[in-house]
């Protein structure tokens, strides 16, 4: 239990004083932050430049009208909808107002042909621009109000029919997908690649162990089975260090900031419910012991990381499809589905799989405990046959043996400590 | 008291293979055994037994009579192929091992400090270890052993790569770690170290102990019909001998290396006298006038010919 505690904070400093952790935690909690902080901060200030500039210099708006003849009104309603841009209505023909676009003295510019069309002249169009609905929508306010202007209804009385608003609810009464799929499925894309990353890891931190025979004195030190626990344990704090870091970064952040002036966007993917963070630290722990208690094994079994892939494939293998199944389950809205639920239950797919499932759709609470159980006792018994064969692994060198060499020398090993108990007894 | 580390019929298969067949030998505290075989000969497994990484199918391994107990026992071992952290830095890895070797951490550190001091290497303690030298990194590798203070020492071919004045600087500190009175294995393929350091030797072949006991009882225990003679007037010695005492010789010859030695070689250890006083009769200039000792070298080559 020592030598587990000792070679548990060997791992652990070695792997959080590493560049590379250090570095791709500050990039991910930098991001988190600039994503929450930067929109405010540059709403803030836009604000300072717009009361600064006195109004001179606000971008132009040009519109001819040559339908309504009414400018106060068309005015009034640009106005109202492009707040940050002056209107201008005096412009001379199309031509002038090409020319002024092409040159990039008017934002845009807008011919009203008709009461009910119009030309829009713009110097570049975007894929993101809405421009033209905007202004198809202001074209028919202003069409109606001059329509009931005509029938007697002040343009007061208009404006406030046509600014009704209608106030919604929506009442869920189990997991509300609209507000934290997103987020879910951030959190869900983290637990995949952290998986994977500590993992390889291990893996890899076993393969150069003995590839730099640091083993020989290793071993002569602690048992085989000490130095791996303490290995995967070690390995394991420190992604789920990573993972509170960052998951904790952002709730710290989301909590701080005001979020009426976030992009819906990033409110979408960063607004994490603490249950949900929770829920992945969780998973994170029971993938993280099942997929590295494998990798670490099969890693003990190569001699050169070059052998390292051959052994692992099948493993990575397991979690990428584990990954795409949970994928194509949310995508098609089946999370509950029988493929699902099955595979909340396989040790390999569980923790990815059921993680989904609790972000994203209501999971009675036994079957949380259940998956959860399962994947338990799974950790337990890879962990066993873990040491079992890196006992083995770790002191054969040269070709990497093949599955029936393995279990043959498992079997002998075995009973070799049986004998060797045995005779200690006596 | 000295410490005493017997092994006794250790026997070890891996699988089909039988690696060792019934070892035994005995390590006695204060002085150096040397553990000599060809490659594949079973030193490694018998190390590893020793060191409690295997167990053996039977046998013991037994300190002063008792099991060893690995927990109160220390022991220092440096294998042949050299393990450490390349990218680790020195100090850290040091302190780790001699942890898990049950020191406090306190205690770890001043060790490796006083082990790097001694092995002229502490402007290095914050560096990484690739960026040393080959020998430097034998030194690091050998502090790495001794620093948990071992009673019992295993050196597998600790001077391979080293430069004389860091062999020497090795040297000195194995001389100290025998005379501090721990049980010292040394293993190498170097004969001059065995014969420079080893009281004792066991060799193994093809799993068995072939040869074991004090160095000096083995070489007396070779018939000792070869005699050397030095000498100026070698030319004239060669031809005499073979005249004067045909009957007592099988045969004498000069060297071919050095033409002032003549090599003889007789029927009976006894007629030695009898050489060395019709020699003198005649006047020559000898120079020296000595029974040949086999080498550890003709020794271990005898007895592992066979092959494994």
């Amino acid at each position: 239990m020592k030598h587990i505690l000792q070679v548990l904070k060997f791992e652990f400093f070695g792997c959080v004083k590493t560049k590379s952790f250090i570095i791709s935690t500050l990039v991910f909690i930098l991001l988190i932050v600039l994503m929450t902080f930067l929109p405010g901060l540059m709403v803030s200030i836009m604000d300072s430049e717009k009361s600064g500039g006195g109004g001179e210099d606000k971008p132009i708006i040009a519109v001819i009208d040559n339908a309504y003849n009414k400018g106060d009104i068309v005015k009034k309603t640009f106005e109202a909808a492009y707040q940050n841009f002056e209107i201008k209505l005096d412009a001379k023909d199309k031509d002038e107002l090409v020319e002024n676009v092409n040159s990039s003295r008017y934002r845009f510019g807008v011919i009203i042909n008709d009461q009910l069309s119009f030309t829009y002249i713009t110097k570049n169009n975007t894929l993101t621009n809405t421009d033209t609905q905007n202004i198809g929508a202001l074209l028919r306010d202003i069409y109606r109000t001059v329509k009931l202007e005509e029938q007697g209804v002040s343009p007061e009385k208009t404006a406030e029919i046509l600014s009704a608003q209608i106030k919604s609810e929506t009442i869920t009464t189990g997991t509300d997908q609209t507000k934290n799929f997103w987020s879910a499925y951030l959190l869900m894309m983290l637990l995949y690649m952290a998986i994977i990353m500590y993992g390889q890891m291990v893996s890899q931190s076993v393969v150069s162990e003995k590839n730099s025979r640091a083993m020989e004195m290793l071993i002569t030190c602690a048992k085989p089975s000490h130095l791996m626990f303490g290995k995967v344990f070690g390995s394991g704090l420190a992604g789920l260090t990573q993972l509170v870091l960052i998951t904790s970064t952002a709730l710290v952040s989301m909590k701080t900031v005001s979020t009426d002036v976030l992009p819906d966007t990033i409110r979408d993917f960063l607004n994490f419910r603490p249950e949900t963070i929770g829920f992945a630290l969780l998973f994170f722990l029971l993938g993280y012991f099942i997929y590295s208690f494998l990798m670490g094994a099969l890693a003990s079994l190569a001699s050169r990381s070059e052998d390292l892939n051959t052994l692992t494939s099948p493993v990575m293998f397991f979690i990428v499809i584990a990954f795409m199944i949970v994928v194509f389950a949310i995508n098609s809205g089946t999370l509950d589905g029988t493929l699902m639920t099955v595979c909340s239950y396989i040790p390999f797919t569980a923790p990815i799989a059921m993680f989904a499932r609790v972000a994203l759709s209501d999971v009675p609470t036994w079957e949380i405990l259940l998956s959860v159980g399962v994947q338990l006792v799974s950790v337990y018994l890879l962990g066993m046959l873990a040491a079992a064969i890196y006992r083995v692994g770790v002191l054969l060198y040269g070709k990497t043996p093949k599955p029936g060499e393995i279990i043959k020398l498992l079997i002998e090993q075995h009973r070799t400590n049986k004998m060797f108990k045995a005779a200690k007894k006596k | 008291m000295d410490l005493e580390l017997e092994i006794k019929s250790l026997c070890k298969s891996f699988g089909e293979k039988e690696v060792l067949k019934n070892i035994s030998f005995t390590a006695q505290g204060g002085s150096a055994l040397g553990l000599l075989g060809r490659n594949g000969a079973g030193k490694t497994t018998t190390i590893r037994i020793i060191m409690g990484v295997f167990f053996a199918d039977s046998g013991e391994v037994l300190m002063d009579g008792k099991p060893v107990d690995r927990r109160k026992i220390r022991i220092g071992y440096m294998p042949e192929e050299r393990g450490l952290y390349p990218k680790k830095q020195i100090a850290e890895q040091l302190v780790y091992l001699a942890v898990l070797r049950g020191m406090t951490k306190n205690d770890a550190k001043k060790a490796c400090d006083r082990w790097l001091e001694r092995m002229g290497m502490s402007e290095y303690k914050n560096k990484k270890l690739e960026t040393l030298s080959k020998g430097n990194q034998q030194k690091i590798q050998l502090a790495a052993t001794l620093m948990c203070d071992p009673q019992i020492v295993i050196l597998d071919e600790p001077f391979s790569g080293l430069d004389p004045v860091n062999a020497m600087i090795l040297k000195d500190v194995i001389k100290e770690m025998i005379a501090g009175g721990s049980v010292v294995l040394f293993s190498s393929h170097q004969m001059n170290y065995i014969e420079e350091f080893c009281d004792n030797i066991a060799i193994l072949n093809g799993g068995k102990i072939v040869l074991s006991g004090k160095i000096n009882d083995i070489k007396r225990g070779y018939p000792r019909d070869r005699i050397a003679v030095s000498s100026a007037d070698a030319e004239k010695i060669v031809p005499f001998i073979i005249r004067k005492m045909s009957g007592d010789i099988i045969s004498a010859v000069s060297d071919e290396q050095d033409r002032n030695t003549v090599f003889v070689r007789l029927k009976d250890p006894a007629f030695k006298g009898r050489l060395l006083s019709e020699l003198s009769e005649q006047r020559f200039d000898i120079d020296s006038f000595r029974v040949c000792e086999p080498s550890m070298s003709d020794i271990f080559v005898e007895y592992t010919e066979a092959g494994v």
